[in-house]
C-alpha cells in the first residue's frame, strides 16, 4: 500500500506518496523530480548512483527509500551554492574529470562522502575509494587528478602551474592501490 | 514483477522477533539491503512483509577482551569492522578479508550478520569465521540459540536460520596465537567475487602443524571446512609433499559449479594450487 513520506534532500522536506518497495533511486528521479542521480548498473557495482544518507555514502539502487524517511539525503543537486559550483566540481570541469558524464554525479558525490570524514587523504586513500564508482570515458586518472586537487586545496593553482601538476600526476602513478596485510 | 510489501522498522529486538513470528514465512529482515533489496527488485523473493533492523538495537558494536575473544554485532558494517582497530590489532585475517569484500561503498552498507545470512557460498567471510571456528547467535521469541559457523551454512542461500530467527552476533574466540593466511582469486577484477576462496589458521612451531582450520568459499554448495585436508597435515611435519597432499584433499572436497569464473574442473584445479600456496604463507609465518 502507497504511504505518504517526507524525504529530505538536500536540506529541503518533499512529501512523496510511494510503495514501500521503491527504491530511494527511483524516488529521487521520478517522485523528487531530482534526476542528477544516475542508473547505471542497478545492482551496486558501477556507483552511478552514488548518493549521501545521514553522512554515508550508499548506492541509491539498493537502498529503499521508505528506509530514508527522516533522514538526511544528499544529492549531487544540492552541491552548489547560490549559483557557484562546488570546488568538487570545478575540480571535476578544470581537469577533464569527465566526458559524458553519466558517471559524473556519483563520482563527485563519492569524493565528497570522503572528504567529509577525511579531508586530507592519502592518495592511497582516494584511488581505493574512488575504485567503487566505475567510468567508461575517462580512464580513472583525470578523475583521481580532480579529486587530489581538491584534497591540495589547489583547484584553480593546479591548473595554471605545470609544476604542481606534475608532481600531482607523479604521485598517482605511483601509488598502489592494494594494501594487503598479506604482502608485509 | 517486484512484489508489493508492508515495511516495518521496529525499535526493539524483542518487536522485531514478534514482528517475524507474526508473519513467519511470509517476511524478510532488511539489513544493509545489498543482496535482499537486489533479489526482491529482481523478483526472486516476494515476501508480504520486509523488517528494517536498522533501528534495532544491541545488533551493533564491535567488543574484544583478551580472554572472551571478539563479539561482533550483526549489524556491523563490513567496513566499520575493517576499520576496527582491535580486529587490525588481534584478528588481521578478519581484517584482510573484509578489506577484499567488494568495494568500499557495498563494504559501507553491507553488514556482517547479512553477509552471513544470505547464504551465499561465493562470500568470503563465512570462510574467515569458520577458520577462527566462530559461532553464531540465532534468536526467536522462542529463546536462544549458539551454533558454529560451520553448522550455520546449510545449502546454496541456505542457513540453519529458522524462519522465526535473527542472527545477533558472532563470537570470534581468542586468537591464541595461530598464524594465518588468506588467498582470494579474482582473475577478473579485483573486487569480484572469488573463483576461489581460501582462509587458514594454524598452531604449531618451527615447521610442525598441532592444528590446522581450512576453509573454502566459492568452491561448492555452502562455504565448509577441508577437512581430510586438515588430517592430512595434523600433528605432522608440513613438508611440501604433506602440504601438496592437503591441497590434492582439499580439491576433492570441492564441488564448484561451472559459471562465468571458469569450468568445474579449473576450478578444482585452482583449489587444490590455492590451498597449498595458503598453507605455505600460513607455515612461513610459524615462529
Ligand atoms: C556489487 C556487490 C559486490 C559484492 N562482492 C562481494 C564480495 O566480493 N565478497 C563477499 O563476501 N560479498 C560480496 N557481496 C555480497 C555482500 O557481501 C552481501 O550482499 C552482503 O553481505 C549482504 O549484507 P546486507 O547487510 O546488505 O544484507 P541484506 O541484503 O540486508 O540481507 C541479506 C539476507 O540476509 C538476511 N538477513 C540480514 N540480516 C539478518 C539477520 N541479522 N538475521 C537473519 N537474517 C538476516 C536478509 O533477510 C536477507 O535474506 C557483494 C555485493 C554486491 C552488491
Ligand atoms: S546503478 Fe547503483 S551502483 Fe550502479
Ligand atoms: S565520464 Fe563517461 S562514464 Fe565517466
Amino acid at each position: 500500500m502507497k504511504r505518504e513520506m517526507v524525504l529530505t534532500v538536500n536540506g529541503e522536506e518533499h512529501d512523496v506518496e510511494i510503495e514501500p518497495n521503491r527504491l530511494l533511486l527511483e524516488a529521487l528521479r521520478d517522485d523528487v523530480g531530482l534526476t542528477g542521480t544516475k542508473e547505471g548498473c542497478s545492482i551496486g557495482v558501477c556507483g552511478a548512483c552514488s548518493v549521501i544518507v545521514d553522512g554515508r555514502l550508499v548506492s541509491a539502487c539498493l537502498t529503499l527509500a521508505a528506509a530514508c524517511e527522516g533522514k538526511k539525503i544528499e544529492t549531487i543537486e544540492g552541491l552548489a551554492e547560490d549559483g557557484e559550483l562546488h570546488p568538487l566540481q570545478r575540480a571535476f570541469v578544470q581537469y577533464g574529470g569527465f566526458q559524458c558524464g553519466i558517471c559524473t554525479p556519483g563520482q563527485i558525490m563519492a569524493a565528497k562522502a570522503l572528504l567529509d570524514h577525511n579531508p586530507n587523504p592519502t592518495t592511497d586513500e582516494v584511488k581505493e575509494w574512488m575504485s567503487a564508482n566505475l567510468c567508461r570515458c575517462t580512464g580513472y586518472y583525470k578523475i583521481l587528478e580532480s579529486v587530489m586537487a581538491v584534497v591540495e586545496g589547489k583547484v584553480d593553482e593546479g591548473r595554471r602551474d605545470e609544476a604542481v601538476r606534475q608532481a600531482r600526476i607523479q604521485s598517482l602513478y605511483q601509488s598502489d592501490t592494494y594494501k594487503s596485510d598479506t604482502s608485509d | 514483477m517486484r512484489a508489493k510489501f508492508e515495511y516495518y522498522a521496529p525499535t526493539s529486538l524483542d518487536e522485531a522477533c514478534a514482528l517475524l513470528r507474526e508473519h513467519e514465512g511470509d517476511a524478510k529482515l532488511l539489513a544493509g539491503g545489498t543482496a535482499l533489496v537486489m533479489w526482491l527488485r529482481m523478483g526472486l523473493l516476494s515476501p508480504g512483509y520486509v523488517i528494517d533492523l536498522e533501528n534495532v538495537p544491541g545488533l551493533d558494536g564491535i567488543t574484544y577482551d583478551p580472554a572472551g575473544g571478539l563479539r561482533i554485532g550483526a549489524g556491523v558494517k563490513h567496513r566499520d569492522l575493517e576499520l576496527c582497530p582491535e580486529v587490525r590489532e588481534h584478528y588481521p585475517l578478519l581484517r584482510e578479508t573484509f578489506y577484499k569484500v567488494a568495494q568500499p561503498r557495498i563494504r559501507l552498507m553491507a553488514t556482517v550478520g547479512g553477509n552471513l545470512s544470505h547464504g551465499d557460498p561465493m562470500t568470503d567471510p563465512g570462510a574467515s569465521f569458520m577458520a577462527l571456528d566462530a559461532e553464531v547467535t540465532l534468536r526467536s521469541s522462542r529463546g536462544e540459540r549458539t551454533l558454529s559457523v560451520e553448522e550455520f551454512f546449510v545449502d546454496y542461500y541456505e542457513t540453519a536460520l529458522e524462519p522465526d530467527e535473527i542472527l545477533t552476533a558472532i563470537h570470534v574466540p581468542p586468537p591464541a596465537g595461530r598464524v594465518w593466511s588468506h588467498i582470494k582469486f579474482t582473475p577478473r577484477s579485483e573486487e569480484d567475487f572469488a573463483t576461489v576462496g581460501v582462509a587458514v589458521t594454524l598452531a604449531g612451531e618451527n615447521s610442525r602443524c598441532d592444528d590446522v582450520r581450512i576453509a573454502l568459499n566459492s568452491v561448492g554448495p555452502t562455504i565448509f571446512r577441508a577437512r581430510a585436508a586438515e588430517d592430512a597435515l595434523r600433528g605432522r611435519d608440513l613438508s611440501p609433499a604433506r602440504i601438496e597432499e592437503a591441497g590434492a584433499a582439499a580439491a576433492d572436497a570441492s564441488d564448484p559449479i561451472e559459471d562465468v569464473r571458469g569450468s568445474s574442473d579449473y576450478k578444482r584445479e585452482l583449489t587444490a594450487v590455492f590451498v597449498r600456496r595458503a598453507l605455505e604463507q600460513a607455515a612461513a609465518r610459524l615462529g
